[in-house]
C-alpha cells in the first residue's frame, strides 16, 4: 500500500468524520435499518422503533446534513430514503485502514525477527 | 525455521464500532509487549517508514500519556495521542485513542497478549464511543475535562458489554 493512499484517506478524514460521527448513535444506525428496507415516513420510523417523534425527526435531521438520507414530499407526508453510496468513504475508509495495520504489523513481525536474530533476547 | 506471517493479521468487525486485529508473532510474550510499548522499538515500525517518525513519546503508566506523530512523503502529518488507563505487564494494556486528523472518533485501544510454545498472539480492539455515550459524558463531567471522570467512563465502557445495536 502506498503512502499517499495512506494519507489520501487520512486527508478526507473530515468528511469521512462527519459520516462516522452520524453512524456512531445508536439510534441512527437503528433509523437506517428501517430505511435499507425502503422508504419510509417519519411516522413509520417512530412505530417501528419505539423512539419519540422528535428524537426521530433530529436524528434525520443528523443524517440528511451528511447526506446519509433524503427526503421528497408525498402529498403531505415527507418519506425519506437511505442513500447508501454516502458510506463509501466509510468503507474506503476501512479498507485502507486495514492494510495500514496489516502492513504495521508486518513492519513489527520483521523488526522482532531483526532483535531476536541480534540475540537481544527478551526482557530487555 | 519460522513461517512467513506477512500478510497474516486477521481484522473483524465484531460491532459497527469496533475494529479488532488479530496477529501472531514468533518471539517471547515479554519482547513483544517491550516491542509495543518502548519508543526505542516503537520507532521502527510504528510509521509507514521508519525515519518519518517526529515524535515517538510513551510514559507507560497508569494516567500516563503517549503521543505518536509520523510525517508523510508530501509533508502531511499524522498524530495519535491517548492515555493510558491500564497496563498488566505484559499481557493486557488499555488506552484511550484518538488520531488528531479526525477530532470526532475517539476510541478506547485494548490491547492483549498471550504466548503458547514461543509463539505471542496479539489482539488489538479498537472501540469508537458512541454518540450517545459520548454526550452523556459530556452532560455529567460537569465543568472542566477531567481525565478521572473519563478513566472511570471509559474504563466502564471497556468492562461492560456495550449495548451497540
Amino acid at each position: 500500500m502506498s503512502i499517499s493512499e495512506y494519507v489520501g484517506v487520512m486527508a478526507r478524514a473530515s468528511t469521512t468524520s462527519d459520516v462516522f460521527n452520524a453512524v456512531a448513535d445508536v439510534h441512527r444506525r437503528q433509523i437506517l435499518d428501517v430505511l435499507i428496507t425502503g422508504e419510509r415516513a417519519v411516522g413509520a420510523i417512530v412505530d417501528e422503533l419505539s423512539l419519540s417523534q422528535p428524537q426521530v425527526s433530529k436524528h434525520l435531521r443528523v443524517l440528511s446534513e451528511v447526506g446519509l438520507v433524503s427526503n421528497r414530499a408525498e402529498g403531505r407526508r415527507r418519506l425519506y430514503r437511505l442513500q447508501p453510496e454516502q458510506l463509501a468513504p466509510l468503507h474506503d475508509w476501512v479498507t485502507t485502514y486495514e492494510r495500514a495495520i496489516s502492513d504495521r504489523m508486518d513492519r513489527m513481525d520483521d523488526y522482532l525477527t531483526d532483535l531476536q536474530r541480534q540475540g537481544d533476547g527478551s526482557d530487555a | 525455521m519460522t513461517r512467513d506471517r506477512h500478510g497474516s493479521a486477521v481484522i473483524e468487525y465484531p460491532s459497527a464500532l469496533e475494529i479488532l486485529t488479530t496477529r501472531e508473532f514468533d518471539a517471547p510474550i515479554g519482547l513483544v509487549f517491550d516491542v509495543l510499548t518502548k519508543p526505542e522499538h516503537v520507532r521502527h515500525w510504528f510509521a509507514p517508514f521508519e525515519d518519518t517518525m517526529t515524535v515517538c513519546s510513551i510514559d507507560l503508566r497508569v494516567g500516563g500519556k503517549y503521543h505518536m506523530v509520523f510525517v508523510t512523503s508530501d509533508g502531511t502529518e499524522c498524530s495519535f495521542r491517548g492515555t493510558y488507563l491500564e497496563i498488566e505487564a505484559p499481557t493486557r494494556i488499555v488506552d484511550t485513542w484518538l488520531f488528531e486528523g479526525w477530532p470526532g472518533a475517539d476510541a478506547v485501544e485494548t490491547v492483549e497478549l498471550q504466548e503458547s510454545g514461543g509463539v505471542t498472539k496479539v489482539t488489538m480492539n479498537l472501540a469508537f464511543r458512541d454518540q450517545a455515550g459520548r454526550d452523556h459524558m459530556t452532560r455529567t463531567d460537569g465543568q472542566e475535562d477531567s481525565w478521572d471522570k473519563m478513566e472511570d467512563y471509559l474504563g466502564s465502557l471497556v468492562d461492560a458489554s456495550r449495548p451497540i445495536g
